[in-house]
């Protein structure tokens, strides 16, 4: 009994805190949120409030104008980031799971062969000129896919520590004497131990994926194949590019147009609408997840 | 294990999708040898011609931008017996995209500086054209003339064409006309920077509220450019390292000189007067979201148009306010003002000369010129009968399908573009008489090859970018400032930059003597 | 007898190579694609790049592009930024992630751990860019939240934030925290659900109070995960987060001596260059300092406990 009262007490600990930081966290973004339905010269002339004097909705006129460019990219982002996520999570799994056997002999050499990877590239241009002369993946849905992110040394370490530290090899010895292949322990027993671990790094290749506009930037030229990020990003940095004093000078377009701060706020909010939308579904899984691998650990 | 099951088969589908993926290349690679072969059976081929340029408006879908290119081809074939490939790139990221093609064996065959000419020149990324410039850019040359030439020039070669349009940038303050009328403000007396400051006093008198001088952009409230008569020899604007002033022939500092230091007092004592915005130096809007805002009085900026075409064009994107503008300084011609946006062949073009035929068609034809700026006449903009034109009823930049209007200036020949609608046809004839009539620098013609001193120049430029901004809006003290600034400066090397420039131009001096 | 299982056992390491390395294939195959084949761009580094020449025709320059990283009165200020915001993300970044993740534990199944969850996580979503935005939105001198709303209503006199160094230290590692906090939360959360539940309960039984589990169970327990991040990080110590110290305090001068990093230094410094040479150099060197210090802190994690270590 005593222990489910201070369990009680310090669940209410944990919710105030929790809140608390939540507020913090959720803060500036609600103050992005006023500031893209704020008039923009009331933004200009008093700021950024949370109570401001003057709403308009004109810069999710200017998004709506384009809805059918948007809805696009919301498309191209949601299937590579399913893609991404999938495929990338299911290899760096069968990656990492080798190497937390203990008795693998290569278990040292393939760590610090991905460790590598993790520090040393050969940079922007060659990995470009083989994606793009090798492999031909320019302006498909692969470019936006394979490159870079996949699989990651990151992600491989997380998931060997979670094997190493949370599955105990014990568990395959005893399989193994009934026989069972390699293969099949890894996908029957493995990796559904592993939930906890797989949830996490999904989640945070999803994160990468729908985060990423490089590949987007490198491999895709018509703007069919844009994913929401390339969309926003490439108007943002223009901006960004125009604002700085000596290229506005030197290309003469002081007198360019560019679109307001309420836009750019409007902007990143749609980055981060579906992620608002979706996130709360592949919540279910993760928790489920966590709750899950914590019964049979 | 459900879970597990369903994971394996959406895996093996989409396995099976990576294989047919892998798979299209090689079907868009026969595409292409079969449209090939189909020209082959025309019995004329073209040389294919890939025209890089950079855009500020949205990039256009394939589909739209394959009907610009074959209106372009129609026109190009006949007359030079190329065909062309247009390829817009987001001006952010242009310089970095065509430097990673180029490397990456990728075909680029026409490109633009983007104030980084001498890098190209260094680096062997542009193709020396002064023997094909006669035979297949004749009327370039001559339209655009042997002086301006010069600029695109390094020790006697010509590597490239100045975009041809108004350079000569004249310094002027772009103003509240409603509040100059209202308060009696005789703006025809304002001749100077130092002018503005009663100006300025009398409109913080008469609206407290007001913050009458606003930023141009980050880190500049527009007194950088006011210095008259000086030569940055072919140095970014605001982060000149060693000049040339008053017509001498001697590389001097420039932030050692007393026009900068008049300059940077100047700003103080507007910042310390509350007469500019307090954070120009760091502030993420530009003049023209200020002056919508209402609480600004004006700014200074510098332009090509005359003073009343300049403050009409501004009025809209200034919040719909009555603007007046008045010039504080007169234009000064240097090489970077001519070949900051310089096109060149690249130095892997397979068909140097037909890139060079359709390079000069962009300065040229006024047709081509107008398809590459505007698309497609109907169904991209519509003529208005009196020589401007607009767009379609209903569309405007962001949804028409094919528009880089925004690059006007930049490219090709801007005085046979048509205008858009609502702009003065007449001022034209004005720009062109002011790049004729600016006053010229010594050293015009001359470009520095920065290539030894590389070191040094990354270490100055970070100097310069930590003091600079605050320097120039007012928010740091010159007395103080200063003194810590040039130590710097000859810490990181700027005297070695200032001597390599000087052997440089003495050597550029002599042979062109 | 004891020989024989020993064979037995050498036999069954052989034979267990083939079938894992299998598994594995997919993922080494594509890292070696990835990674390992475009390594060529490292010469880069040592070469004077000519377009016409290509990357294996350019004139070699030995260690000449490597020169501007070292020339400088900066090279100090922006090294030791750089190392020491590292090392203030390693650990306040960690303790906090592990504070937040048991918390976030400790509530179970809750409807509340849902939206807390989702709320930290929320600013991870936003680009550098428009965190810079947000930031300004707070601190500009003339109509920023803080001055207009907090410190003017109060009486107070308001502060010039972009051009006042002492408070930014401060603000850069809040930002740092307030983007990272739910991602690195999430990875300790993971961890101690594979945390044996029969340990807890059998702590509960011996009357173990909760606060005790925490710190004698579960913060022990996280202990594999800790050092892997840290080491992960380690090797990361030469690299900055550009966005951070660039778009954050809005490329203001007056803050160069607390948000000078390696990476703004060279972005700063080749802007107008645009040269590939020092550009790969100065990764290289990044890389190259950052690989000696991990593959030191990794023998020593191995003479202690070789089970954690990286490789």
């Amino acid at each position: 009994m005593k222990e489910n009262i201070e369990t009680k007490q310090f669940r209410k600990f944990a919710t105030i805190v929790l809140s608390v930081i939540s507020v913090l966290a959720l803060l500036p973004i609600l103050l992005i949120a006023v500031a893209s339905v704020t008039s923009e010269d009331v933004l200009i002339s008093s700021g950024y409030t949370f109570f401001p004097s003057k709403l308009s909705l004109d810069s999710y006129y200017y998004m709506v104008r384009q809805s059918a460019t948007i809805l696009r990219a919301y498309g191209i982002s949601i299937m590579v980031t399913f893609l991404g996520t999938v495929i990338g999570v299911l290899v760096t799994a069968m990656l990492a799971y080798p190497m937390a056997r203990k008795n693998f002999r290569l278990r040292n050499v393939m760590a610090f062969f991905i460790f590598f990877t993790m520090l040393f590239n050969g940079g922007i241009v060659s990995s470009y000129i083989m994606w793009s002369q090798i492999f031909h993946i320019k302006n498909t849905i692969w470019a936006l896919v394979v490159p870079n992110f996949l699989v990651t040394a990151f992600n491989v370490f997380l998931v060997r520590n979670y094997y190493v530290n949370s599955v105990h090899e014990s568990i395959i010895e005893s399989v193994q004497i009934d026989g069972a292949s390699e293969i099949r322990i890894f996908f029957s027993i493995m990796l559904p131990l592993s939930i906890p671990v797989i949830a996490t790094v999904s989640l945070f290749t999803g994160i990468i994926y729908w985060n990423d506009w490089i590949n987007g930037l490198y491999y895709i030229t018509d703007p069919k194949m844009y994913g929401i990020q390339n969309l926003l990003i490439r108007i943002m940095d223009n901006i960004q590019f125009l604002k700085s004093a000596s290229n506005a000078a030197l290309l003469g377009t002081q007198n360019i147009d560019l679109p307001g701060t309420s836009v750019r706020m409007a902007m990143a909010i749609i980055g981060i609408l579906p992620i608002l939308i979706i996130f709360p579904f592949v919540q279910q899984y993760m928790i489920k997840g966590v709750v899950l691998g914590a019964v049979k650990g | 294990m459900k879970v597990f099951k369903t994971l394996f088969l959406v895996l093996a589908i989409v396995a099976g999708m990576v294989l047919a993926a892998c798979g299209t290349p090689d079907s868009t690679a026969s595409d292409t040898t079969s449209a090939d072969g189909k020209t082959q059976t025309e019995t004329v081929s073209y040389d294919k011609v890939v025209y890089a340029y950079a855009t500020f408006n949205n990039t256009p879908t394939e589909e739209a931008l394959a009907e610009v290119e074959e209106a372009i081809n129609v026109i190009t074939r006949e007359k030079i017996g190329v065909e062309v490939e247009l390829m817009p790139i987001a001006i952010w990221d242009y310089s970095s995209q065509v430097s990673l093609a180029l490397q990456g064996g990728e075909k680029i065959d026409v490109f633009q500086s983007l104030g980084d000419l001498n890098t190209a020149i260094s680096t062997s990324m542009c193709l020396d054209i002064t023997d094909m410039m006669g035979e297949n850019a004749a009327e370039s040359q001559e339209l655009i003339g042997d002086d301006w030439l010069a600029a695109t020039s390094f020790e006697g070669r010509i590597y490239g064409l100045p975009t041809y349009k108004p350079i000569a940038l004249t310094p002027m303050f772009v103003y509240r006309q409603d509040i100059a009328d209202e308060l009696g403000l005789d703006m025809s007396k304002v001749n100077s920077t130092s002018d503005l400051t009663s100006i300025l006093e009398q409109v913080k008198a008469a609206y407290p509220d007001m913050t009458p001088l606003a930023a141009v952009n980050t880190g500049n409230i527009g007194l950088g450019l006011t210095v008259e008569n000086v030569d940055y020899l072919t140095d970014n604007y605001y982060e000149p390292k060693g000049v040339l002033m008053n017509d001498e022939l001697t590389v001097v500092d420039y932030y050692a000189s007393d026009e900068f230091a008049d300059l940077c007092s100047l700003a103080r004592t507007w910042y310390t007067n509350d007469l500019v915005m307090k954070d120009a130096a760091t502030t993420s809007s530009t003049a023209a979201e200020l002056m919508s805002a209402g609480n600004y009085f004006g700014y200074i900026a510098s332009y090509s148009y005359p003073e009343e075409d300049t403050a009409a064009s501004l009025e809209a994107q200034c919040g719909g306010y009555d603007l007046g503008a008045k010039m504080i300084g007169s234009a000064f011609l240097d090489t970077t003002a001519i070949n900051a946006l310089t096109w060149m062949i690249s130095s892997t073009s397979d068909v140097p000369e037909s890139a060079l035929k359709f390079l000069n068609m962009t300065f040229t034809d006024e047709e081509v010129c107008n398809l590459i700026i505007y698309g497609i006449e109907g169904r991209d903009y519509v003529q208005n009968g009196d020589g401007t034109v607009s767009y379609p009823e209903g569309l405007d930049p962001a949804t028409v399908p094919y528009t880089s209007q925004l690059s006007c200036g930049t490219l090709g020949n801007f005085f046979i573009m048509y205008p858009m609608g609502g702009t003065n046809v007449e001022s034209l004839a004005w720009e062109l008489e002011q790049n004729k009539n600016a006053k010229t620098s010594v050293a015009m013609g001359f470009t520095f090859d920065n290539s030894n001193v590389k070191t040094e120049y990354t270490a100055v430029t970070n100097v310069i970018s930590q003091f600079l901004p605050g320097l120039i809006c007012g928010s740091i003290d010159p007395e103080t400032e200063i003194p810590v600034f040039l130590e710097r400066l000859d810490e990181a090397g700027l005297g070695t930059i200032i001597a390599e420039k000087q052997t440089q131009l003495d050597a550029w001096v002599a042979s062109n003597k | 007898m004891k020989k024989k299982k020993e064979k037995i056992e050498k036999k069954s390491k052989l034979v267990k190579t083939w079938p894992l390395l299998l598994i594995s294939l997919p993922g080494l195959i594509y890292i070696f694609v990835n990674s390992y084949i475009p390594m060529f761009g490292v010469f880069l580094a040592f070469k004077d790049y000519n377009y016409v020449k290509g990357i294996f025709g350019s004139d070699w320059s030995g260690f000449d592009n490597f020169r501007f990283l070292f020339k400088t009165r900066d090279a100090w200020i922006m090294t030791r930024n750089t190392v020491l915001y590292n090392v203030a993300f390693i650990i306040i970044g960690t303790v906090i992630a592990i504070f937040v993740a048991i918390l976030l534990f400790e509530m179970g199944k809750k409807l509340r751990v849902k939206f807390f969850q989702s709320a930290i996580l929320l600013p991870n979503m936003l680009s550098w860019v428009v965190i810079g935005y947000v930031v300004y939105a707070f601190l500009n001198a003339d109509s920023g939240f803080i001055n207009n709303s907090i410190l003017k209503p109060l009486g107070m006199e308001e502060i010039s934030w972009y051009s006042n160094i002492k408070p930014w230290p401060f603000i850069l590692i809040i930002v740092h925290i307030w983007k990272y906090m739910g991602v690195n939360s999430i990875i300790y959360m993971a961890s101690i659900a594979g945390i044996d539940k029969g340990i807890f309960e059998a702590a509960e039984l011996d009357g173990a109070s909760k606060t005790m589990q925490i710190f004698r169970i579960t913060i022990p327990m996280l202990k594999p995960t800790i050092i892997i991040l840290t080491l992960m990080a380690i090797g990361r110590i030469f690299f900055s987060d550009f966005g951070l110290f660039y778009q954050v305090p809005q490329n203001s001068g007056r803050l160069f001596d607390v948000t000078q990093t390696i990476d703004t230094y060279v972005y700063r410094g080749l802007m107008q260059l645009n040269d590939v040479g020092m550009s790969a150099a100065a990764a290289l060197f990044q890389s190259f300092v950052g690989f000696i210090l991990v593959v030191s802190a990794n023998a020593l994690v191995r003479k202690i406990d070789s089970e954690n270590a990286l490789f």
